[in-house]
């Protein structure tokens, strides 16, 4: 199978393309980045060839499928010019930055007959997969209410942008905790209420942000999507869950395997990494889906609807109410 | 020598009346319980006169100090009741039940001329002495961005009135109430909250609590806290605190313990491990003894209280203020 890259704009285009290396039968066709120096860079790094036109790749017919990791606002146009190229589309989160864009997406993929994921890859991360498993056995019980967290770094470049990213720190991590919530409760978020400020760096988009939901099944969740590491932070930042039920509690740190590393390179200690590979795992059931005809294992339906929360998220705001579906 | 009685004879009034044992100028001379065993045990540590109901200690023209830790509902009474008689008083938080009862309070305590505080002892714990003093050193920049977590076991399993939402207030206001009034204390007055949990739909009082709170500071802070009663008995209680700033982020978290004791337990033929942490402190820096040793100073040298009452009468307020909105399903403003 022949997958192609398009774009670079984001930095998980870095594990996206090692990852595909080590799948099996995977061949890369190249990335296509319009940014030359980014680009070939890019494509020295990973030993792949460099295309400054994405078109190249697309109407090269031997290519299968392709992941876009451009920026937010690019995806649309993108995940359709590849679905009429009938190419199978791995497409970055957030899916798109308007819910018409994401219904565009959909569509495209389903008249052109080829696939669209979302990369919702917390879901492959084992600590969470068993996380969904106790929970799918009942074994908390009802669950009452969830705090979650999904912080990160300042990421800077684009994602401070709107006009390319669609927002600041809740379009980029509100999607992964409601696609997980989402997962596991097969429940949609009815209520969002939000407050969110530029509150630690000099950026035009919001970085900081609490945002309070409720599902259709009444349960309610927390999740703070704040880029509030700061730079000497020991990693890039974290997933967590905090599940209260009423037959018992949980706590999952999805990135907690890992070791503690001080260096006299760095003035911080970081964390040393050791648990599995959740772009790998989630590339290769990507890989998978399309070998098998399968359904995606995340759809374009799951990007769209964790979207309709963030966007959500930012009318609470902007009306200082609770948003009701 | 200050003469002080204790009432309520379970578990912080055990705490507080271990403290004593380590402040040579005070002495516990009278322990009043509603169940005369616990006073019994209680007041053999010191050789004190023990008593079943409160009023005989109240009452009792030697005593300088009353040191309250019955239920809450039963605070306003009291303190009322204490400051009438002209005693200084240290009463458990949370405050009262209702804001209408803290004021009276209040207003017993300056009217008769005695000294009133509220055991936020919180204030006192030295993590979160530690947290004030990295934000006051400015280490990480302005603080923007608080997380608090309070909580693990239900405390209904053990003592039953914590779950009923009309003796306790439920888990805000009795032990969320900590976290709120540290975080006002430090960061000033809270302008809107907004929390999402279950108190109301609890059916019994041995239910799991689960309380989420955003919270906004007039100074644009923004903090999310968590109040957990969902734990049994077995559960581990902790508190976290987190501040994220300008500058960096400093995190506290009690679950972080120097020594863990584990035991085997014989429980019907089947051996089962415990595990008990610890963090052990010497009575100087020891929150409880220190926020009784303080409270006594200011009583003997008629000086200001180290947590003035109208701090504790804020934080009911904004406790109270987050169960309404849990009610309302809306956000609301904290209005006094």
């Amino acid at each position: 199978m022949k997958i192609g890259i398009l774009s670079c704009d984001h930095m998980h285009a870095e594990s996206y393309v090692e990852s595909l290396k080590r799948i099996e039968k995977v061949e890369i066709a190249g990335i296509g980045e319009e940014n030359e120096k980014r680009g070939k860079d890019f494509a020295q790094r990973h030993g792949i060839k460099y295309f400054k036109d994405y078109e190249d790749i697309l109407s090269d017919k031997s290519v299968d499928a392709v992941v876009i990791c451009s920026a937010n606002a690019k995806h649309a146009k993108m995940t359709i010019d590849s679905a009429r190229a009938k190419k199978h589309v791995i497409v970055e989160k957030p899916i798109a930055t308007t819910i018409e864009d994401a219904q565009r997406m959909i569509d495209a993929c389903r008249e052109n007959k080829v696939k669209l994921m979302v990369s919702f890859p917390v879901r492959y991360a084992p600590p969470i997969k068993r996380m969904k498993e106790i929970i799918d056995d009942g074994k908390l019980g009802e669950i009452i209410g969830i705090s979650a967290t999904n912080h990160g770094t300042m990421p800077g470049g684009w994602f401070t942008d709107k006009a390319l990213s669609g927002g600041g720190s809740i379009i980029d991590h509100t999607v992964h905790v409601v696609d997980i919530l989402r997962w596991i409760f097969k429940s949609e978020v009815k209520e969002v209420y939000a407050k969110m400020g530029t509150l630690i760096h000099d950026i035009p988009v919001e970085d900081c942000a609490i945002i309070s939901m409720k599902f259709e099944n009444e349960v309610f969740a927390t999740l703070d999507a704040s880029w509030s590491r700061p730079k000497s932070f020991p990693t890039w930042g974290d997933v967590t869950f905090e599940i209260a039920g009423t037959k018992g509690s949980m706590n999952v740190d999805a990135f907690a395997q890992h070791g503690i590393m001080y260096s006299d390179d760095i003035e911080h200690s970081k964390y040393a990494y050791w648990g599995d590979d959740m772009d790998y795992l989630m590339l290769k059931d990507f890989v998978k889906c399309i070998e098998d005809d399968l359904r995606e294992p995340v759809t374009g339906k799951d990007g769209l609807e964790a979207l309709r929360v963030a966007l959500m998220a930012y009318e609470s705001v902007k009306k200082d109410k609770v948003i009701k579906v | 020598m200050l003469r002080v009685g204790i009432i309520g004879a379970g578990g912080i009034g055990t705490v507080h009346a271990n403290c004593y044992k380590s402040i040579p100028n005070a002495k516990v001379i009278a322990v009043a319980d509603i169940i005369p065993e616990r006073s019994k045990k209680l007041a053999s540590i010191f050789g004190a006169d023990f008593y079943e109901n409160a009023d005989d200690v109240i009452k009792r023209k030697d005593i300088d100090v009353i040191n309250i830790c019955v239920p809450t509902y039963l605070h306003s009474e009291f303190v009322i009741k204490a400051s009438n008689a002209k005693k200084h008083v240290l009463c458990e938080k949370p405050m009262a039940l209702n804001y209408e009862d803290g004021i009276k309070m209040i207003e017993a305590a300056s009217k008769n001329k005695v000294k009133f505080m509220i055991a936020h002892v919180l204030r006192f714990f030295p993590e979160y002495m530690k947290a004030r003093e990295v934000i006051n050193a400015g280490s990480v920049g302005l603080p923007k961005m608080v997380r608090t977590y309070r909580g693990g076991p239900n405390p209904a399993i053990v003592r039953e009135w914590y779950g009923y939402h009309d003796k306790s207030g439920g888990s805000i206001q009795d032990s969320l109430i900590h976290d709120i009034d540290f975080l006002a204390w430090t960061f000033g007055p809270v302008k809107e909250v907004y929390a999402r949990g279950n108190v109301f739909k609890r059916k019994e009082p041995f239910d799991p609590e689960y309380d989420l709170v955003m919270m906004e500071f007039e100074n644009g802070v923004i903090a999310h806290l968590v109040s957990d009663w969902s734990g049994n008995q077995k559960t581990q209680f902790g508190a976290k605190i987190e501040i994220a700033g300008t500058k960096g982020l400093v995190e506290f978290n009690s679950f972080n313990i120097p020594l863990k004791l584990n035991l085997f337990e014989e429980n019907k033929g089947k051996a089962e491990s415990v595990s008990i942490p610890e963090s052990p402190l010497s009575p100087d820096i020891e929150p409880y003894t220190r926020e009784i040793r303080e409270f006594l100073e200011s009583v003997e040298k008629d000086s200001q209280i180290p947590v003035p009452a109208h701090d504790a009468l804020y934080a009911l307020k904004v406790a109270l203020t987050c169960i309404e909105s849990m009610r309302v399903n809306k956000p609301l403003e904290v209005k006094l």
